[in-house]
């Protein structure tokens, strides 16, 4: 017999018994650009995000009626202006990541620099702040999530080590405006899946699957992050079709609360609800 | 009701083509020119994995493109009249598969070299071009359009053929978008099995033929990075029965697909 599992201590909206959060790396062209390459031949998968993946999964949310958030580097942003606008009309919530995907630890003062840069692209374009960020290709330093508090958000979505979201420290102390909401791109991200493992998408969604029951057993928090981007992304037919069913099977079990990272962090600094 | 966006009224266009990376492969990486042991797999295109590919394909009645390297022409002229007569298309791929995002000004030269060569060899010029592994220079599509080409099939950015643009302007050249999982070289190259591969074939015709979209294969003839070997022409043959018993299919070779895609696109 499997020890049964205490019980839990922390709650959900609507009393669910597990939130689940669809997230969208977007990660166009800048991580190419941000590497040094011309967006050309096969390094130009990035522009598949705006000209195919990104309708094509908004047309899958649509469908299902869920909310979902979007975290957008600056120069995509820059670069797909129409789209972030369109992306934010319906509905969904805009993020930053990064400005070109940087895929390296930044220096004190171009990390402030370029964070305040994507941040005002992102204000500019949807007219209000973006209230979480999400490293670009997991890099993240000592003082990220300061220079994000100093500018008013209140998330960070990078982290791998827990299975729910918790307060984060700043300098040693825990503050009572910002949550750490981990997200784990060994398993639940479609990039390692379609990039190094070169996995059918029907082995990707079985897998996925599997995630989800455990999760929806234990602690009742499932994050997926994937790309709308054709090379490692799931903006191209097969991959997004997995999203698609994953969804559709998700929405099969009980007490499941759909949401973005924004309400699930102004859920989770409400208090009272079990997350420390 | 199903909407078309190909000739007759098909639903889906399906498009196999073969990049004929045989010893121009090898030859810049081996010590010497004779090219033994661990790079004798390019000779193992040459000698088998063609044949069994073009075999197959006159089986399946399929009319495919083959991407050849100006050297590999040059060095097997034969095998490449050999393509020819069976009725299918030939297409440029670099001289020695060179990397395109690399060479400069060199790019010209290896452009205009490989051009002659597949020219002289098959007595017409050749209408594509293929980045070898993918790789190429913002300059590319506008030393292609001089060079009198129809088409590119090097992007990874679309699920359809789309006019490429040069300078904000329509060129009159078609890019015809490749899909890195449509491609048996790094499924092969990280050892996966014909099984999986035919499997993940499958998952990805199904999608794009439930959205009507296109379907463009990338083969390879080698040992190692290809088809070529019979357990994964096995795989290829399985793959093409299978899209076989789907109505509405249009088998079409690249340049097949670019005409069609720039009438289509005088029309609307």
């Amino acid at each position: 017999m499997v020890e049964e599992r205490k019980m839990r201590t922390h709650t959900w909206p609507d009393d669910a018994r597990c939130i689940v959060a669809m997230t969208v790396d977007f990660d166009g062209t800048a991580n190419e650009v941000g590497r040094g390459l011309e967006p050309v031949g096969i390094h130009s998968a990035g522009e598949y995000s705006a000209r195919c993946g990104v309708p094509r999964i908004m047309r899958i949310f649509e469908k299902h009626k869920i909310p979902a958030t979007f975290f957008i580097p600056g120069f995509d942003a820059e670069q797909n202006p129409d789209l972030i606008k369109e992306i934010h009309r319906r509905g969904y919530e805009i993020a930053s990541h990064g400005y070109l995907h940087e895929g390296r630890l930044l220096e004190p003062d171009e990390e402030r620099e370029l964070l305040t840069k994507t941040h005002q692209i992102l204000i500019d374009l949807i007219g209000t702040p973006p209230k979480g960020w999400r490293n670009p290709g997991g890099n993240k330093t000592a003082l990220t999530v300061k220079f994000l508090h100093d500018l008013g958000y209140i998330y960070d979505s990078s982290d791998k080590d827990f299975d729910f979201p918790y307060l984060i420290e700043i300098d040693g102390k825990k503050v009572e405006d910002m949550i750490q909401i981990p997200n784990n791109t060994s398993s639940l991200d479609d990039a390692p899946m379609y990039s190094r493992g070169l996995i059918p998408p029907g082995d990707v969604l079985e897998l996925w699957k599997a995630e989800f029951d455990t999760l929806y057993q234990e602690d009742g928090y499932f994050m997926l992050t994937f790309h709308p981007r054709a090379g490692f992304g799931s903006g191209p037919p097969a991959r997004a079709k997995v999203v698609d069913e994953l969804i559709r099977y998700i929405k099969k079990h009980d007490g499941v609360y759909f949401t973005t990272l924004l309400d699930m962090a102004r859920w989770c600094l409400e208090g009272g609800h079990g997350i420390i | 009701m199903r909407e078309s966006r190909w000739p007759n009224g098909a639903y889906c266009a399906v498009n196999i083509t073969v990049d004929f990376d045989g010893e121009s492969i090898d030859i810049v990486n081996a010590p010497d020119k004779t090219m033994g042991g661990r790079y004798s797999y390019g000779r193992y295109a040459v000698k088998i994995g063609l044949t069994r590919i073009l075999n197959l394909l006159r089986e399946q009645n399929v009319r495919a493109t083959f991407f050849v390297p100006g050297w590999d022409a040059e060095q097997h002229p034969e095998k490449i009249r050999e393509i020819i007569a069976d009725g299918h298309e030939i297409a440029a791929h670099g001289y020695l598969h060179e990397d395109f995002s690399k060479l400069g000004d060199g790019e010209r030269s290896i452009l205009e070299k490989t051009h002659a060569a597949l020219t002289n060899i098959t007595g017409v010029s050749p209408k594509g071009w293929r980045a070898p592994r993918g790789l190429m220079s913002s300059r590319t599509h506008r030393l292609l359009k001089e060079l009198g080409y129809l088409y590119d099939s090097s992007f990874n950015n679309d699920d359809l053929p789309y006019l490429i643009e040069i300078d904000g302007a329509k060129s009159g050249m078609v890019e015809l978008p490749q899909f890195g999982f449509l491609d048996d070289g790094p499924l092969y190259e990280v050892y996966k099995t014909p099984r999986t591969v035919e499997k993940l074939w499958k998952e990805e015709f199904d999608a794009i033929y439930e959205e009507g979209l296109f379907f463009s294969l990338k083969l390879h003839p080698r040992g190692d990075a290809g088809s070529g070997r019979a357990v994964r022409i096995r795989a290829i043959d399985e793959l093409l029965s299978y899209i076989k018993r789907h109505p509405g299919i249009w088998f079409a070779t690249s340049a097949e697909v670019a005409e069609w895609w720039l009438e289509r696109g005088k029309i609307s």
